[in-house]
């Protein structure tokens, strides 16, 4: 018992930093894709086609496809057109459209979730319709998606794991080169499995709970 | 009725134009859904001032007709003359039109539609600044003198669910007082809510009709109807079947098919 | 290429029906228990549930191939995967499965002990139709996730659509158009799996009208 203590140990350093760097992939790709997905939402429901047409295939290329897929297209396909990026930034491009594609069901979703009602009021009031989206729709829309889009964002952080596929030293790549010198990939494996569960975990429950009281604030 | 601070001058708060030119005008207002007739030429005026009640059995179109007059769901055909601004319903109005429109006719529905997510200041503030270009400053000082009106100065700072239903209704009466209509439109404003709620919105309407402000109500508040309304307009079928003095009206109806709804209301 | 990248489309249906099935019907006692008026029969299905959808699925399906494959127990890859896959499946279609159950009204539990239905009885001619028509949107759903998802059975050598794309756009130099081509049949696979979907929805609503 004391040995796998001590092989947990000696390995830490190697997984934290794989950690820190899952967390940078995760971050940067929420950072640009939760915005993503608020265009993406609004650009479906344009009735400007050279709006909605590209929205729509964004979308559902983003969605349709695995995103592992979209992964090795980013690092390994983008070169064939001429780019060329790095591990970090492939994992960025391909998580963020990811992300983009998704949330924008989501808040799209929490859009349509607005009471029609009050959209009647604000164009009674003379509020012009962009006045309408950015004051009345947009805050209360991205209320209800909140908890859906953390939800989402625990997800990210799990599919950062993908980039193994393009040699990104993230959590899940150190945790298998390790397996792959050390032989012992059962107790690294698992190490690894408890560094992820200590984020999704809380995230997973704190999901529920914001849901709940978002609930109970319902008019 | 008596809990509502009488807090404000109730007379003639809202200057009177020319006493006997309408400040508005329904013009054969006609509206069909397919084949289906939902308003048959229907022609009303509104003198400045006046307070108008609109009732009749439900679908008979009486809350359609007030959402031709602010264009929530313009008519077939017809037209809506508000001083110089003529809206034919058949034909989209220009941005500038519609803005002028909502401005001029403020709207109070069934179910409040305040926004839950902003404060009750916020409401009611909110509107001031992006149609009236008001700075918040001054949105907020009229704000809070609004809804002294209403008696829910103390509010302010609530969300909209803190509130009871019939605070809800008197806030969305003070937003809508707030963009300083020239005509205010109350789409049955106490259907959704218990009959003693009721009251004090009622009360609120009756301090704004004492005030001078014109007022067109749809509404199945025979007790209002009757004794603060100066006319009574009864709809049927998409038709006004009677209109006259409200008193008259509910007291005598001539046709048989007033006669009929006014029996039914009664016995209830 | 079209054609070498084809040759994978058997083993990603494959891998996804075989999780898809092990999920489902693991799913039911996971339900049960997460249900369950027992505490810690409750706790460890809650545990169980949380905890496999908190593990990246990589990594799962690395620790059962690498992880119990390395001396324990041997694994295939495919086998692997399944199990992976699966497992974490259950967890997800449990939390359906829990959604459905809310969804039918109590009404019915009522109806069937005022009724005296032996509870085998409740279950299986009353409840479960309900249940199944209730979830099958969202079972529907999460088989289109899972399709997807199945592609990280070719990081540990399972030779379906992703795998062969891999090996071609590497040996090809034509990434773009191989990963293209691998999206495609992906969404060309979900599709008819959607449709399916809605229409047994509509064929099913016909029938057990909630």
């Amino acid at each position: 018992m004391s040995d796998i203590a001590a092989f947990w140990l000696d390995s830490l350093p190697q997984l934290l930093a794989g950690l820190s760097i899952s967390l940078q992939v995760t971050g940067a790709a929420l950072a640009i894709g939760f915005p993503l997905g608020l265009l993406l939402a609004l650009g479906v429901q344009s009735k400007v086609k050279a709006v909605k047409l590209p929205s729509l295939c964004l979308v559902e290329i983003g969605r349709g496809a695995p995103a592992l897929v979209v992964l090795q297209f980013a690092y390994f396909g983008l070169p064939q057109g001429g780019l060329t990026l790095s591990a970090f930034a492939a994992a960025v491009f391909a998580l963020a459209w990811n992300t983009g594609a998704y949330t924008s069901e989501i808040i799209r979703a929490g859009l349509e979730s607005v009471p029609f009602g009050e959209i009647e009021a604000a164009s009674a009031m003379g509020m012009l319709p962009r006045d309408t989206l950015r004051f009345v729709i947009i805050p209360q829309g991205l209320r209800v998606a909140a908890p859906a889009l953390l939800g989402f964002a625990v997800a990210v952080l799990q599919a950062t794991s993908l980039c193994f596929a393009i040699a990104l030293p993230e959590l899940t790549s150190n945790a298998y080169m390790i397996g792959t010198i050390t032989f012992r990939y059962m107790e690294i494996l698992s190490l690894a499995g408890i560094l992820y569960a200590a984020i999704c975990v809380p995230a997973t429950i704190a999901v529920g709970v914001l849901e709940q009281r978002l609930g109970k604030h319902a008019l | 009725m008596n809990h509502i601070p009488d807090t404000v001058n109730l007379s003639r708060m809202h200057p009177v134009g020319e006493p006997d030119k309408p400040i508005l005008r329904l013009e054969a207002i006609r509206k069909k859904f397919g084949e289906h007739v939902v308003l048959d030429d229907v022609n009303i005026s509104l003198k400045s001032g006046e307070v108008v009640a609109i009732i009749g059995p439900s679908g008979s179109g009486k809350s359609t007709l007030l959402r031709c007059v602010n264009m929530l769901g313009p008519a077939t055909s017809g037209r809506v003359v508000i001083g110089d601004l003529v809206i034919d319903e058949a034909v989209p109005p220009t941005a500038q039109q519609l803005t002028q429109l909502r401005r001029s006719v403020g709207m109070v529905f069934q179910s409040f539609n305040l926004f839950p997510h902003m404060s009750v200041l916020r409401n009611v503030s909110l509107p001031q600044e992006r149609v009236l270009g008001r700075s918040r400053k001054d949105a907020n000082k009229r704000s809070l003198e609004l809804l002294a009106r209403v008696g829910l100065e103390d509010k302010a700072d609530q969300y909209p669910a803190r509130c009871s239903g019939g605070q809800q209704q008197r806030i969305a009466i003070a937003r809508a007082l707030a963009l300083e209509p020239q005509i205010m439109l109350f789409d049955e404003p106490t259907s959704a809510l218990d009959p003693e709620l009721g009251l004090e919105v009622l009360a609120v309407m009756q301090e704004l009709a004492r005030s001078g402000m014109t007022m067109l109500v749809v509404t199945h508040e025979m007790n209002f109807a009757e004794t603060v309304s100066d006319r009574v307009i009864i709809m049927a079928d998409g038709k006004i079947i009677e209109e006259g003095a409200s008193r008259e009206v509910i007291r005598n109806p001539t046709s048989d098919r007033a006669k009929r709804f006014l029996k039914a209301v009664k016995d209830r | 290429m079209i054609h070498g990248v084809a040759l994978g489309i058997p083993w990603t249906l494959a891998v996804t029906a075989a999780a898809f099935l092990i999920g489902a019907a693991l799913g039911l006692p996971l339900c049960a228990m997460r249900m369950s008026k027992l505490p810690p029969l409750r706790f460890i299905g809650l545990a169980y549930i949380i905890l496999f959808r908190s593990i990246p699925p990589l990594l799962l399906v690395f620790f059962f191939f690498f992880g119990l494959g390395s001396g324990f127990l041997p694994i295939s890859a495919f086998q692997g995967a399944v199990l992976g896959l699966g497992l974490i499946t259950a967890a997800n279609m449990a939390e359906i499965y829990r959604g459905a159950l809310s969804a039918i009204h109590f009404g019915q539990w009522d109806a069937s002990e005022a009724l005296a239905l032996p509870s085998y009885s409740t279950y299986i001619d009353i409840i479960a139709p309900q249940l199944i028509r209730v979830s099958l949107p969202s079972a529907a759903s999460y088989a289109v996730g899972l399709l997807k998802e199945s592609a990280i059975a070719s990081t540990i050598g399972v030779t379906d659509i992703s795998f062969n794309a891999n090996y071609i756009a590497k040996s090809t130099y034509q990434g773009l158009t191989v990963f293209g081509i691998a999206a495609l049949f992906y969404i060309m696979i979900s599709l008819p799996i959607a449709a399916l979907a809605r229409f047994a929805d509509q064929k099913l609503r016909a029938r057990v009208a909630l």
